[in-house]
């Protein structure tokens, strides 16, 4: 075999592997059509973008540089792939005061405002796509969801149901001085493991604010809600037809599948009153 | 088989001791510099892995902390040990295998200089807090184009000293090595240029990034391994490889299936569905070119089991091998989607199964590539047998653990961890004694290894012993029928080529 | 052995005054390593073993295996499984939702109801001063239950506790439709908001009560008034006390097992 040969072939075998799955899907993927929502209740066309209130950016760069990544994920499963949809707080909430059953599986656009979705590699520590749900309805009762995070971050084991927990302590993410006087605004409601005050700092505060918009349990367009046709009434707002062919997102191949498929396909539900 | 094996003439040793000398000094340096980075890595793994089952471990120091090191770890792992030796190794053998003298030494030993410089600002760059969080990319953005201007300083030698090879068969350990030197870049840009420079979807962005992982094992650490093995097993025992056309076979498979491979890791995420499928099918396949390739290597050299026994290369190189053929079996069991895929997928598993493809195979191999290389660059023989079967046994000990691990612990994790009925605290702790486990086969092989680099170390100072009789593990009788160990110079005319082995 | 290598131009030392056997043997000793490798062979013909063929095509089924569950290869555009329905959860049974300590439970239901009388006694229950009073610190709401449970179900006219009277005096009743749930999470609310502290909680047992009470009045269907109220209600509505820590179910309001 010439080296030519043999060039050529490795880059045929490697460049149509390439083409196929890196190239290509990264490529259709950058530009995800916005899906239809439905009319609201003004007739105006709502799109489906969930947005999330907080300073991502930011809060990303610092859940990036720790490493948070390398213990949690953010990646609800759908059923075929894992049991993450069955546990009763990690898509949404089973048992949510006003929604009922809220949780979804993750999707495309849900890492909107982030470069890389901190998908995530091991599960030391729980899925955390909800975590803003969970912390401000479920975790922080009697202080305020930010506060419960500062908690967590300087000292994961506070409480005693979580002493075994191996999350590491990010004390560092903190500014501890010895209490004059009185205590400064900013300064937290705990003491420091040396008794003195404790401020976050802005990398402790962007982090926290990226912890709280971690919520991706809103309502989504038809095309994504997978529920079970037979089941509580999930949330989905008058179906309407989703926006035609030109989708990237596959909404137009379900509708087109859903008559031939023999499991019940979302599109065939009726609307929802 | 024929007894009467031929070696090699006088002039043809003097060509490759020529060969050899003039590849000294990056050749060593490429050999020292990375085994001071393994010991680093190790050190940071022990670290990180006691972390996990003790959390208040050294957690008053930022740069200490859990997702710095674990991310530091592997990346000195990956960069400073693995890139270094299969440099050390790639020149080395591409120039003997060409019969080429290496006359740019000085310009490769400054292009890893300038590599390791870049990895070392990389890695103060996690420990201080500016990682970019993409798993094996975490290295700061400005680390990536001088890590790519060392490496083609590096390569580029190899290819032109191919060019100018004098004529016959190009050899299968050629094509593996050019092989890894080729798909390495494509793959490097690729990643780098995807994932820092032109947006895309985060979700599509992290699939990338698996990809890369997956593609770093398999296409470069792998074939590097591969290429490596099938040049010293019928070098130190003097039998062909026992069936060439297998191993071409398996060359070739390795090329065309493994570039798909590395998706399953986003299995269940927003990607396109077929995408994790295809990933999981390739790894699952990557059983073929291993066991193939471990098969035909093994039968090789269990035909000359004493050979085997007596050579610290072939020791080496064969517990590598073993290791690729426990890491295909890996490969096929944790990537299965309908089973254990799910488990695996968010566990110590995937950890795992990254140690032990660059521990278990490709370390042992280069261990016995270095074993063979640093005698002959140096002209001094290892200093001492029992430091080389310390360094043997004690990794031994280790990545046995970590395999264990990886392929029982992570799973039992994964089940742990789908238990939805129970709470997470409950799920979590099932982690507990695998995490134990891991530290402990870290700190076997933090031991092994420190032994080794200062055993290189003193190599490279050239201390080693002056003798013309190879430092063997096993010597018969006790006592050695040409001399003592440690004489110097009782080799004369004539008895240099004795049928010692 | 002793003839000039091709290579002796780099060796000048190999010409006729050097002692060549000792330079040879230099030479040798420092190549001695290179001198004992063996050249490589790379021409065994060995057939492939069986096992090896075997266990080769184990895996090629198991990977067409993995390949077949793909879906449509090659399809960008679906990122989930075709005609995929969200699986039922396998195993327990459902438990419900999780235990909430029974105020919060109480008053989150009631919460939900106060919303249709956020209108008149506004959001933050302090009324507007004129037409509609205040909730904050009545002692119609805070006192004795039976008299808030009265008011809620039939309405009240005339002056309230402070004496005086709001508006045209008249609340119309609430009392329609509701069930003894509602009546206590809407009470446990109303007692436990607004700055009002009664620390405890009304039951579903003292609701039923209440119902029943006021079915029985001798003007059921009427509002009640202060006089009614002040000769008839003052007491606590009968039932077993609940400790408002206890948890219970937030669906059901009933102690969580």
């Amino acid at each position: 075999m010439s080296f030519r040969t043999f060039f050529l072939s490795l880059s045929a075998s490697f460049g149509v592997a390439w083409l196929a799955v890196v190239i290509v899907p990264y490529f259709k993927m950058r530009s995800l059509e916005p899906l239809s929502m439905g009319d609201d209740a003004s007739g105006t066309n709502v799109v489906f973008i969930p947005k999330r209130a907080g300073r991502i950016t930011e809060g990303a760069e610092v859940y990036a540089e720790n490493g948070c990544y390398l213990c949690h994920t953010q990646l609800v499963r759908p059923t075929y792939a894992g049991n993450d949809m069955f546990r009763p707080d990690w898509g949404g909430f089973k048992y949510d005061d006003e929604r009922g059953d809220s949780r979804r599986e993750t999707n495309a656009y849900d890492f909107f405002g982030e470069d890389f979705a901190q998908i995530g590699v091991a599960r030391m520590g729980p899925d955390l796509s909800n975590l803003g749900v969970r912390v401000v309805n479920a975790y922080a009762m009697d202080i305020s969801p930010e506060d419960w995070l500062y908690r967590h971050l300087y000292n994961p084991r506070w409480k005693p149901e979580r002493r075994d927990s191996a999350c590491p302590s990010f004390r560092f993410l903190f500014d501890e001085k010895d209490i004059k006087g009185n205590p400064s605004d900013e300064a937290l409601e705990f003491a420091g493991i040396h008794g003195g005050e404790i401020t976050p700092t802005p990398d402790a505060r962007a982090l926290v604010s990226y912890l709280l918009s971690l919520k991706k349990d809103q309502p989504v367009p038809d095309s994504l809600n997978f529920s079970p046709p037979a089941a509580a009434p999930t949330p989905a707002p008058a179906a309407l037809i989703p926006a035609p062919a030109v989708g990237k997102e596959g909404d137009a191949v379900k509708t087109d599948a859903a008559p031939s498929e023999a499991t019940p396909a979302p599109a065939e539900v009726a609307p929802a009153p | 088989m024929s007894s009467a094996i031929p070696t090699s003439t006088e002039k043809d040793a003097l060509l490759r001791a020529g060969i050899d000398r003039s590849l000294r000094h990056p050749v060593m340096f490429f050999l020292t510099s990375g085994a001071a980075w393994l010991a680093v890595s190790i050190i940071l793994g022990v670290i990180s892995s006691a972390k996990v089952h003790s959390p208040g471990f050294l957690d008053s120091c930022s740069w200490l902390t859990y997702g710095r090191t674990q991310a530091a770890h592997l990346n000195a792992l990956v960069y400073g040990w693995g890139f270094q030796a299969a440099f050390g190794v790639i020149i080395w053998l591409m120039s003997r295998l060409s019969r080429q003298e290496c006359r740019a030494a000085g310009l490769i030993l400054t292009a890893g200089h300038v590599w390791n410089f870049g990895i070392s600002i990389g890695l103060i760059g996690i420990l201080s807090g500016y990682s970019t969080g993409m798993p094996w990319m975490e290295f700061p953005v400005f680390a990536w184009p001088v890590m790519l201007f060392g490496y083609f300083a590096i390569v580029i030698w190899s290819f032109i000293q191919f060019k100018v090879r004098p004529d016959g068969p190009v050899y299968i350990s050629q094509w593996y090595l050019m092989a890894a030197m080729i798909w390495f870049p494509w793959v490097f840009i690729t990643a780098n240029i995807l994932l820092h420079i032109i947006p895309g979807n985060p979700v599509m962005a992290a699939g990338i990034n698996a990809w890369y992982k997956s593609a770093i094992i398999f296409l470069f650490f792998t074939p590097v391994a591969l290429g490596t093995a099938f040049y010293l097993t019928p070098k130190v025992t003097g039998r062909p490889i026992h069936s060439y056309s297998l191993a071409k076979l398996g060359f070739w498979s390795l090329a065309i299936v493994m570039p798909w491979a590395g998706m399953q890791k986003l299995t269940g995420a927003p990607i396109p569905y077929f995408l994790p499928y295809v990933g999981a099918a390739a790894t699952v396949l990557f059983f073929i070119p291993a066991f193939t390739a471990a098969v035909n290597i093994l039968r090789t050299a269990m035909a000359s089991g004493d050979v085997v026994n007596n050579s610290p290369t072939l020791r080496f190189t064969m517990a590598g091998v073993i290791g690729l053929i426990v890491m295909g079996t890996a490969a096929v069991f944790l990537n299965l989607p309908g089973s254990t895929l799910r488990y695996s997928q968010f566990s110590l598993s995937g950890y795992g199964f990254e140690i032990l493809s660059i521990y278990a195979f490709f370390s042992f191999v280069m261990f016995g590539a270095i074993y063979f290389i640093v005698p002959r660059i140096t002209r001094r023989e290892w200093l001492s047998r029992r430091l080389i079967k310390f360094h043997f046994f004690i990794s031994i000990y280790g990545i046995v653990l970590i395999a264990l691990v990886a392929i029982f612990g992570g799973i039992q994790q994964g089940v742990g961890q789908e238990e939805f009925n129970i709470s997470w605290t409950d799920s979590a702790l099932r982690a507990f004694p695998y995490a134990w486990a891991m530290t402990i086969a870290w700190c076997a092989i933090l031991l092994s290894n420190f032994f080794f680099f200062m055993h290189l170390l003193v190599m490279w100072m050239r201390l080693g012993r002056r003798s013309s009789h190879p430092t063997l593990l096993i010597s018969d009788h006790g006592h050695s029928p040409h001399g003592e160990e440690g004489d110097i110079d009782t080799g004369g005319p004539g008895t240099a080529s004795a049928a010692a082995h | 052995m002793s003839s000039p290598s091709p290579q002796s131009h780099q060796k000048p030392d190999l010409d006729e005054s050097i002692n060549v056997t000792k330079v040879h043997g230099r030479v040798e000793r420092e190549t001695a390593a290179t001198l004992r490798e063996r050249r490589i062979a790379d021409n065994g013909h060995e057939p492939v073993s069986l096992w090896v063929i075997v266990a080769c095509g184990i895996v090629l089924l198991i990977a067409g295996g993995v390949l077949g569950n793909a879906g449509t290869l090659f399809d960008y555009s679906n990122t989930f499984k075709e005609g995929y329905v969200r699986g039922r959860s396998p195993g327990a049974a459902d438990e419900g939702p999780l235990p909430k300590p029974a105020l919060a439970a109480f008053s989150a239901r009631g919460a939900k109801i106060y919303s249709k009388c956020n209108g008149c006694h506004g959001a933050d229950g302090k009324g507007d001063g004129a037409n509609y009073p205040s909730l904050a610190g009545s002692k119609f709401v805070t006192g004795d239950t039976e008299i808030l449970a009265m008011i809620i179900l039939n309405g009240i006219q005339g002056p309230t506790s402070t004496g005086k009277t709001y508006g045209a005096g008249i609340m119309p009743p609430q009392g329609a439709g509701m069930s003894a749930d509602d009546l206590a999470g809407v009470m446990t609310y109303v007692r436990n908001s607004f700055g009002n502290a009664s620390g405890d909680v009304v039951t579903i047992e003292m609701a039923a009560n209440a119902l029943d009470i006021s079915a029985a009045r001798a003007k059921a269907g009427q509002s009640v008034t202060s006089e009614e109220i002040k000769a008839e209600h003052m007491k606590m509505l009968e039932g077993e006390p609940l400790d408002p820590a206890t948890l219970v179910s937030p669906s059901t309001l009933a102690p969580a097992p």
